[in-house]
């Protein structure tokens, strides 16, 4: 599904973000991305999501080789990847409803479809009674998992989630997990990039940890599920 | 294609909202818009007006050969096909003297003792002329001279080059037409780079009090042409209040005034042209479509300089 082939990227002459990084996740696999801050995690999300290039090396999602992708295609690319940000991103002026519909206008799926669409993907994040608050209205999880809808709105292949529960307290953090979890179940390719240890502690799932922009361990899950808390 | 014609609606729609939602602003630009379009306008109605009025002028401004009595048939046909044929004119009218003496008689009814003093001394006192106008009143000397030729000269009595005010007044209306183009060009001009900064600098705002907004729309997958389309669409909103603003606001000037002055026969033209609802419909047109061009021209140079969309 996602394969990372010797990627670099360097920003400067003197500073490298990646070194040759290799990453390979399978179809529906849940890949915890873990490192310390700068230590390169979300730059490989963001060329993932073609915000930024590499300056080598190849890159493959979906059958999508990135070398052969031309501009324009870009926001079609997008559309196969869902992205949930650490800061939410969510639009203040609009409802929970609104944000999520506001990824399906985006496509130009019709009001009819996006009427359909949106209450289900806001059951399956626990927010259907929250349809109609703002974000000022809810909490950080519950935005959290708003986004993640968003997210999840066009049934993405692929989901990114680059630091979901930095903003978020444990409890809060935990439920954002939990609905990535069931993501993961529907069949959703999940990449997370975190460095909560509690969290990689419990999920149990593949990590791969990054230090100074190269990958140093990838150590396979032990479960296919969460830990009982 | 149902897909399409629905992201376009999703445009207007969100043009539409920004519009309104950013109002200062938008009031301000159209406000500056509305003050070109209006230079624009006046200045076109302003020289079809003169250029009517000179036209209407001119229609009274001919070159007048009187002949002499003892010319014959063979001589004035002679110099009436010399002067047809000469480029610069544009129609002959031979009036004989018996026509002449009417005409005369006809422009002094009221006069009795003129008419009085003309029977005595009868028949064929008033000289048969040739009338001629010109295709170009510049060429009015050149034309005359035709008459003034040596060959000529013994049944060409004199030449007249029109009524001298008539022709002051055409000059003076012709040099007024030059200075309000040129003023006109100058002031809307003006005018239009000063409302192209104005929305070129809305849309910056815009861009950036936007930017995280465009950011997750990029990340959500919106095509370039889905970011831009609300920008043009309120640009040209712009363009489409200030040219239905501004050609009102002629149009209502024209009608206040034309009351007042389509009385007056230089001006009788140019009124039923502008008073013409197709006419009025082409002005509508014409304002909006330059309004819309000046937005849409401001609002791609700011968004080639701002919203950086080649950067994906």
């Amino acid at each position: 599904m996602i394969l990372l082939d010797r990627v670099t990227k360097n920003y400067s002459r003197k500073s490298s973000a990646l070194k040759g990084v290799s990453l390979h996740v399978e179809n529906k696999e849940f890949v915890v991305i873990v490192g310390q801050s700068g230590a390169g995690k979300s730059t490989i999300l963001k060329l993932l999501t073609r915000e930024e290039q590499p300056t080598s090396g190849k890159i493959i999602v979906g059958g999508i080789d990135y070398d052969k992708l031309k501009d324009r295609k870009i926001p079609y690319l997008r559309r196969k990847i869902g992205v949930v940000f650490q800061d939410f991103k969510l639009l203040s002026n609009k409802t929970s409803f609104e944000n999520v519909a506001y990824a399906l206008e985006i496509v130009g799926m019709s009001n009819k479809e996006i009427k359909h669409t949106v209450p289900r993907v806001l059951e399956i994040v626990g927010l259907s009674k929250k349809a109609k608050s703002y974000p000022s209205e809810l909490s950080g999880g519950e935005r959290q998992r708003v986004a993640i809808a968003r997210a999840i709105a066009r049934q993405p292949r692929i989901l990114i989630a680059d630091e979901p529960t930095g903003n978020l307290d444990p409890k809060h953090a935990w439920d954002v997990i939990q609905v990535l979890e069931r993501i993961n179940k529907y069949g959703t390719t999940v990449l997370l990039t975190t460095h909560n240890q509690d969290i990689v502690q419990r999920l149990n799932r593949r990590i791969v940890t990054i230090s100074d922009g190269v990958v140093v361990s990838d150590k396979a899950g032990r479960s296919k599920g969460l830990k009982a808390v | 294609m149902m897909r399409h014609i629905i992201t376009f609606k999703r445009i207007c729609v969100a043009g539409f909202r920004n519009f309104f939602r950013n109002s200062w602003l938008s009031i301000a630009a159209t406000a500056v818009m509305v003050v070109a379009l209006v230079i624009v306008l006046s200045a076109v109605v302003l020289n079809v007006a003169t250029r009517n009025a000179i036209a209407e002028l001119s229609t009274n401004l001919k070159v007048s050969v009187y002949l002499q009595p003892d010319a014959t048939k063979d001589q004035i046909n002679a110099l009436q096909s010399e002067l047809s044929g000469n480029q610069n004119v544009d129609q002959v009218t031979y009036i004989s003297q018996d026509v002449a003496q009417e005409q005369f008689i006809d422009s002094f009814k009221n006069d009795t003792k003129l008419l009085e003093g003309l029977a005595l001394i009868g028949t064929g006192t008033i000289p048969a002329s040739f009338e001629i106008s010109v295709t170009d009143l510049s060429n009015m000397e050149e034309v005359g001279n035709i008459a003034k030729q040596e060959q000529y000269a013994t049944i060409v009595e004199s030449v007249s080059l029109g009524k001298t005010d008539v022709k002051k007044t055409i000059e003076r209306a012709a040099a007024t037409q030059r200075f309000i183009t040129t003023t006109s060009v100058i002031a809307a001009s003006v005018f239009a780079i000063v409302s192209m900064l104005i929305i070129f600098n809305t849309i910056r705002m815009a861009i950036f009090t936007r930017a995280d907004e465009i950011r997750t729309q990029k990340l959500l997958g919106a095509t370039p042409g889905y970011i831009r389309g609300p920008f043009l669409v309120e640009s040209s909103m712009y363009g489409i209040v200030a040219g239905i603003i501004s050609t009102s606001l002629v149009i209502v000037v024209i009608r206040s005034l034309g009351s007042k002055i389509a009385n007056n026969a230089e001006f009788i033209e140019t009124y039923a042209l502008l008073s013409d609802p197709l006419n009025i419909v082409l002005m509508y047109l014409g304002s909006i479509f330059l309004g819309v061009l000046v937005g849409v021209i401001s609002s791609s140079l700011a968004m080639n300089r701002y919203l950086k969309i080649k950067h994906w």
